[in-house]
């Protein structure tokens, strides 16, 4: 017997016919609906063209693994085939597997993996079949994509591929299992875990649950496609893989057999200390990235912060996200949890920690038209939220940049182009449900966990996950947003007209200003982006007109446009932030003569490049100060500024300092003690802290909101 | 004065970067949302910038209905022509004969020879691209049950099967510049296929149409079974040295309904990102030129 069961999660899927494409898809179709993994279609040089039948059975499926399986690199450039595989990935959402027909496979091989490989240098290769002269690699696919080859090459499958491809009626069990020792002693010779080959079964015929358990069981063979001609052969195939499903895994339990793919040596020597990575929940481990997967570089990273994480786990339901959250508190290593990935206080990514991501949690449903009530994920960008929300004729007020996650912002505050009109973001909250540190899944409003429904509004990211999001939109129409430029020379005098012209206004006007230092014999330049929540051009001129006067006024623009013509799109693409973002923030009640004045001092200091002010006040302060965990309600401005050097932006900041009256810890990043206090006053914090205790007594959440021992020491005094 | 008669086809030329790929398939969608007629998309098998075009056409093609779709212009080079007919064939199927072929001889033969193709001069491009049609044309004839032989300089068929069939008679639409090109278009192909910022002027469109015809109608065939489609959306100087192509809505019917009266052009596909210029093309201009044309030729 040359080997056994190697653990891998078993697969069932169908393999396509390929006389007629349009069956073909039929088939493939009900395979999606009976719950099959696999749809596979062959490539034979004669008939209708795999690649294309594959890639529309892509655009009319959402989950099935779409397989090509023969594919013959010969008759067509793999150096195309390559990035056609890694579009087609990219398109799907992770679903391609490459089948390699046995003729010529090896160079094949080689052309895929240079060409999907995250690398700047060139591909040059001079191989029989396959000639590159510098190509330039790319696209990466969304996943790591599995390369299985056909049965004559058992030698090549366990030296260099992801699987071994056999058609059970073209071979004899002899044949077969020669076959399979071939595969684990190449893979063994190679230096490779025999494990980390997956071996695939097609079958002609009807199947039968006992052959099947017992190629599973003693051959290893885990996926397992059934070349069916109509849905009748279908149907009953996906019954016989429930039935193998289960009784396979009971002989797995009973065996002790640990079920899970292994990933490559060269992915196992990335790994980082202190993780047990070959403990990861088996709901998890499909979607999990480590630093050697083709993934990586798409998760690592942060909007401004450059991370290094060890793992990024990335559940897709509640349940995942308490499997996950288990997982990561078996561990002493950092722990993010990332909604957007745009925090600023907010890291959720680390070096060599677990990542809990968010991004697949991002539903946005309607719950009930009449009261307007939204349920949405926290992995949804509120660039999705509100051109989704738009046809209803309602938006909830957000941030000013379409990419930032919900999670983030609806735990920390949301101060946005509708906050004078409408709050923030936080305000509009009316039940949110949490995976609590102990693994406990709670809803939470103003009747249930209402110290936790407090907490989040405003610190949630110290209290738990929240899975999912209740909120009452608010009726918005068009609005006027205006983008005005002025000469800031006069900082002092600009600023503090801004200050009066703003809060004079009614609160249909949200304005955020944001001041340049001057640069190469530039003057200092202010840009106000404000929004005016009227359709009617005479109200929208008439809230303009008086910001546009605040200094010599060098450019103006205009627009009416719904709400999402404010939020803006995501970017497209996954973030590349770098290093480590410097800011400070504080709140203001007035800008006073005095604290403008500090602040063009602190402009001209060159510590900032970009300093910006944002409206809040008005129906923020609507809401009294221990309703949220966000206190500084009285606040008519919110300040923040970014700087390149931590010691030169601290300094000058703190020179200025004494005239704030708090911060808004979303915006902070000054880690010395006492800036905690700033931001949730010492009431606030106190019970902060009972919360804390009560929900989360072991601080699993210290990503973001952390109380020191020193501040801790002021609390008591 | 020329006008060939056919019915117009408005479409799409959408730029098929993979940054974020579920937008350009929603830009595909918008394309028939707005009542156009046709989407395309560029073909550079060397960009890895770019989502390949054979399967994004596919992926398109499953997510819509009603369009039709086509390369702008497909890579020869890279596109080896047996497997491109079955291909083509294929997707006609599936889509219920919803396929046009777009096809270039290629050139930018550094990156092509990166990529493992065979770099050829311009003439020998051009060579090349009437073998291929032969090609595809063969594998096409379904009909005919003896083994397609070819034996070309550039493409050899040694007996291969025949078919599929496509579900339609796929149109072979050549993006070409030269006279090389466009009298092989007057011999052998179904539609022209040009960008108007490339081709300069209306000038050059006027000589192309000649060059075409004349090629045809030596070839023993009717000019008007070779359609012309046109890339605009750029912006460049006309006889009268007005600007095409930037002005108010009713200016852009009437220079399209001018193309189509005028120079034959019956396919018109914008070049835009954009999902509201599609809309605004869809749902304004096209109806004003068809309405425009349809009376002209009344």
């Amino acid at each position: 017997m040359g080997t056994t069961d190697h653990g891998h999660p078993l697969r069932f899927g169908l393999a396509a016919p390929t006389g007629d494409p349009q069956a073909a898809v039929e088939l493939a179709r009900l395979a999606e609906e009976l719950g099959l993994d696999v749809v596979a279609v062959r490539d034979e040089p004669d008939g209708p063209d795999a690649w294309t039948l594959l890639s529309w059975i892509a655009g009319e499926t959402n989950g099935v693994r779409l397989a090509l399986d023969g594919l013959d690199l010969v008759r067509r450039p793999a150096s195309v085939a390559a990035r056609a595989a890694a579009s087609l990935d990219l398109l799907s959402g992770g679903r391609v597997e490459v089948g390699l027909a046995p003729d010529g496979a090896d160079e094949a091989i080689d052309i895929l993996r240079a060409l999907w490989a995250s690398d700047p240098t060139p591909v040059t290769y001079a191989g029989t079949h396959q000639r590159l002269a510098g190509a330039t690699r790319g696209p990466a696919p969304a996943h790591d994509i599995p390369i299985w080859v056909g049965g004559a090459a058992p030698d090549l499958a366990g030296r260099a591929a992801d699987g071994w491809s056999v058609a059970l009626d073209r071979v004899d069990a002899d044949a077969r299992r020669a076959g399979l020792a071939a595969v684990d002693a190449a893979a063994r010779a190679a230096g490779r875990d025999p494990r980390e080959v997956r071996r695939v079964a097609t079958l002609s015929g009807p199947a039968d649950a006992d052959e099947l358990e017992r190629l599973a069981r003693d051959e290893g063979f885990a996926t397992f496609l059934l070349a069916a001609a109509d849905a009748d052969a279908l149907r009953a195939f996906a019954d016989v893989a429930a039935a193998v499903r289960a009784r396979v895994a009971v002989a797995r339990a009973a065996a002790g057999v640990r079920v899970g793919s292994v990933r490559s040596a060269a992915v196992r020597a990335r790994r980082r200390p202190g993780i047990d990575y070959d403990a990861i929940p088996a709901s998890l481990a499909e979607r999990a990235v480590e630093p050697g997967d083709a993934r990586y570089d798409a998760v690592r990273s942060n909007y401004l912060r450059g991370g290094s994480p060890g793992l990024v786990l990335r559940p897709r339901t509640t349940a995942e996200v308490v499997d996950a959250l288990a997982y990561a508190r078996r561990h002493d290593v950092p722990l993010g949890v990332r909604s957007g990935g745009h925090g600023v206080s907010g890291r959720s990514t680390n070096d060599g920690g677990i990542v809990i991501d968010l991004g697949a949690l991002n539903r946005i449903e309607v719950l009930d038209p009449a009261t307007r009530r939204v349920r949405i994920g926290p992995g949804a960008r509120w660039g999705e939220v509100a051109p989704a929300l738009q046809p209803h004729g309602w938006a909830i007020t957000s941030g000013d940049h379409g990419g930032v996650g919900v999670g983030g912002l609806a735990t920390a505050g949301g101060i946005g182009f509708l906050s004078r009109e409408h709050g923030l973001t936080i305000d509009h909250i009316r039940a949110v449900e949490v995976v609590l540190a102990d693994g406990s899944v709670v809803r939470a409003d103003e009747h249930h966990h209402p110290d936790l429904f407090w907490g989040v509004r405003g610190a949630g990211s110290a209290l738990g996950i929240v899975t999912s999001f209740e909120f009452e939109a608010d009726e918005v129409g068009e609005l006027g947003f205006a983008q005005l430029t002025l000469d800031a020379s006069d900082t002092a005098t600009l600023l503090e007209r801004y200050g009066s012209v703003v809060e004079a206004a009614p609160r249909d006007l949200t304005a955020f200003l944001v001041l340049g230092p001057p640069r190469r014999g530039m003057p200092a330049v202010a840009t106000v982006m404000a929004a005016v929540d009227s359709p009617d051009p005479d109200t929208i001129v008439e809230r303009l007109q008086p910001l546009a006067g605040i200094g010599p006024l060098l450019a103006q623009q205009v627009v009416l446009t719904p709400y999402p013509g404010i939020v803006g799109s995501p970017d497209p693409g996954p973030h590349q932030g770098q290093g480590e973002p410097v800011t400070r923030s504080g709140l203001v009640d007035h800008i006073t003569p005095e604290f403008a004045r500090a602040a063009a001092d602190f402009l001209h200091s060159g510590a900032t490049y970009f300093f910006q002010f944002r409206s809040v006040g008005g129906a923020v302060a609507d809401v009294d100060e221990d309703a949220t965990a966000y206190a500084h309600r009285s606040a008519n401005f919110s300040a923040v500024a970014f700087g390149l050097s931590r010691q030169r932006l601290d300094a000058a900041w703190d020179r200025m300092a004494g005239h704030f009256n708090g911060s808004y810890w979303s915006f902070e990043t000054d880690r010395r003690p006492g800036r905690l206090l700033e931001a949730y006053p010492a009431a606030t914090l106190r019970r902060l802290c009972e919360v804390k205790r009560r929900y989360d007594p072991d601080n699993v959440f210290r990503d973001n909101v952390v109380l020191q021992p020193a501040e801790e020491a002021l609390l008591a005094s | 004065m020329t006008d060939y008669g056919h019915d117009l086809r408005f479409g799409s030329f959408i730029t098929p970067t993979n940054a974020d790929p579920q937008r350009v398939v929603q830009l595909a969608e918008a394309v028939e949302a707005a009542g156009l007629d046709l989407a395309t998309f560029q073909d550079h098998p060397y960009q890895p910038g770019f989502l390949d075009t054979w399967t994004l056409l596919s992926y398109v093609a499953a997510r819509t209905r009603r369009i039709s779709l086509s390369g702008n212009v497909l890579n020869l080079p890279l596109r080896p022509p047996a497997v491109l007919a079955r291909s083509a064939a294929s997707l006609d199927l599936l889509s219920g004969g919803r396929f046009e072929l777009g096809l270039g001889a290629g050139g930018f033969w550094d990156a092509i020879e990166a990529m493992g193709g065979r770099r050829l001069a311009p003439g020998q491009a051009v060579d090349a691209l009437g073998e291929a049609i032969d090609v595809i044309r063969g594998i096409w004839d379904a009909g005919d049950r003896t083994p397609l032989r070819i034996d070309g300089t550039y493409y050899r068929v040694h007996g291969a099967k025949r078919g599929p069939a496509p579900a339609h008679p796929i149109g072979i639409w050549l993006g070409a510049y030269k006279p090389r090109m466009l009298r092989l278009i007057g011999r052998k192909a179904d539609g022209w296929l040009p960008t108007l910022p490339y081709l300069g002027s209306l000038q050059a469109l006027a000589d192309g149409n000649a060059v075409i015809d004349e090629a045809a109608a030596e070839a023993g065939r009717d000019p008007r079974a070779i359609r012309r489609l046109l890339n605009i959306g750029g912006e460049f100087p006309s006889r009268s040295g007005e600007r095409l192509f930037a002005g108010p809505l009713p200016q852009w019917s009437e220079q399209i309904a001018e193309l189509a009266l005028e120079h034959g052009v019956s396919g018109f596909i914008l070049a835009s990102d954009d999902p509201r210029a599609v809309a605004v093309y869809g749902e304004e201009v096209a109806p004003a030129v068809r309405e425009l044309v349809a009376k002209e030729r009344a």
